[in-house]
């Protein structure tokens, strides 16, 4: 059939334009803002100085002072649109600012270039966030450039003015002309929000600019110090950092972007149901079957490898499952390894084995963190 | 925090180190610079502590 005319009186002649405002994909410097990823699980117990990664995925934790839960919580700021935010609770108190108390978040240089940090055209950066705590006060956040010429730092304060109660804090941070972000794929920018923390962090008082690096210049020592009190608790989500001098709205990703980001920098490969097939491995001999994993995405860099228990895994092979006595990494790139399972005996030489899940709750952590 | 740091020899060969962290649990840590364990491991032994070595006979 041949197409005669084209009527346009009814045609739209314009795209209605977006009512969001800032509408500009993947603004936020910050992974997992709004705490919705928690691969390590939803809450860890009795944590003192084991500073590291718990909960939601990305947020590093450092407890010097206390002992602490960490947890993805459900507390959030009412209609904003946040689902989870994250809660460091303190379950056994020590001595505030005795020590130090932190959230930090960290970031590879190579994300960092369009900043244009060490040149005259460094751009500022506006960090916002949603925070409650069961106390108010001075607080401080410092963000550091780990460049491998010369480390850098700026620091400034804000208040928690009400107990109990979400409040959104923005901070604008001129840009520094003076150093670059190294471009490559270990810690550049970490930003530091301190609750607590003794002199060392704070003698030197705030710099409110970038400055040569020192510790000394985290925050001032009016700090209001939590861990002094099992009531002391703190929550925080919808954190953004943004380059420019305002805050834009914040950036909602979906889940499952939110979630590739963070498999970048960590993966549990392994299945949470009971006697499911996790992978497969040749039988080097008849106690041992190294399974090929690959990583989707490619990890930031080789990643550390941590599991349950090695009875937490089996090998099927020729019609019988066999509990696993040992589990090791052999080899490991940022694409992908191989494991070493072993059992007791009953392995063919050559053959083939599934590597499966003995009851649930199995992990299998890949862990590339900066 | 690391408790204790060995070398891991598979076949022979040392291939990673293996730890075990304050909080009980054993990670096995890639000899690459980019990994933040490997650069705290450095930091560790920097610092005077001792990598347990027991090579295959």
């Amino acid at each position: 059939m041949a197409l005669s005319r084209i009527d346009t009186t009814n045609m739209i002649e314009d795209v209605p334009q977006s009512k969001l405002d800032n509408n500009i994909n993947f603004r936020n410097i910050i992974i997992n803002g709004d705490m919705s990823i928690a691969q390590r699980g939803t809450s860890t117990s009795g944590v003192t100085s084991s500073d590291g990664y718990y909960a939601c995925d990305r947020w590093y934790s450092q407890t010097d002072i206390g002992t602490w839960t960490i947890s993805q919580s459900t507390d959030v700021p009412t209609g904003q649109g946040f689902v989870n935010s994250f809660k460091m609770d303190c379950t056994s108190a020590g001595t505030s600012n005795a020590d130090e108390v932190m959230i930090r978040s960290k970031h590879e240089g190579q994300n960092l270039q369009y900043l244009k940090y060490g040149t005259s055209s460094a751009e500022s950066l506006t960090l916002s966030f949603w925070i409650k705590s069961n106390k108010t006060g001075n607080y401080y956040v410092a963000m550091a450039n780990a460049n491998s010429t010369q480390d850098r730092v700026v620091s400034f304060g804000y208040t928690i003015d009400s107990a109990n109660t979400w409040e959104k804090k923005t901070i604008t941070i001129p840009g520094d002309t003076s150093q670059g972000f190294d471009n490559n794929n270990v810690e550049n920018l970490t930003i530091y929000w301190l609750f607590s923390a003794a002199s060392g962090f704070t003698s030197g008082g705030v710099s409110n600019t970038w400055i040569n690096y020192s510790t000394s210049r985290f925050a001032n020592s009016n700090l209001a110090g939590l861990g002094g009190s099992t009531s002391d608790e703190v929550y925080m989500t919808g954190v953004q950092l943004e380059a420019g001098t305002s805050a834009s709205d914040f950036e909602f990703l979906p889940f499952d972007v939110n979630l590739q980001r963070c498999l970048r920098y960590f993966q549990d490969l392994a299945p949470k149901e009971n006697d499911d097939r996790f992978t497969l491995g040749e039988n080097v001999n008849t106690t041992r079957c190294d399974p090929i994993l690959y990583f989707k995405p490619e990890m930031r860099a080789a990643p550390s490898f941590s599991s349950t228990a090695a009875n937490t895994f089996s090998l099927y092979h020729s019609g019988t499952s066999r509990d696993c006595t040992s589990v090791a990494l052999d080899s490991i790139n940022n694409t992908g390894g191989n494991l070493i399972f072993n059992v007791s005996s009953g392995l063919t030489a050559g053959g083939c084995s599934q590597v499966i899940t003995n009851g649930t709750g199995t992990q299998c952590f890949f862990d590339a963190e900066l | 925090m690391i408790n204790t740091v060995e070398k891991n020899y598979i076949d022979g060969v040392f291939k990673n180190y293996k730890i075990t962290k304050s909080d009980g649990r054993t990670w096995f840590i890639p000899l690459v610079e980019e990994n933040s364990d490997y650069q705290e491991i450095q930091q560790w032994i920097s610092e005077g502590n001792t990598v347990i070595d027991n090579p295959p006979e």
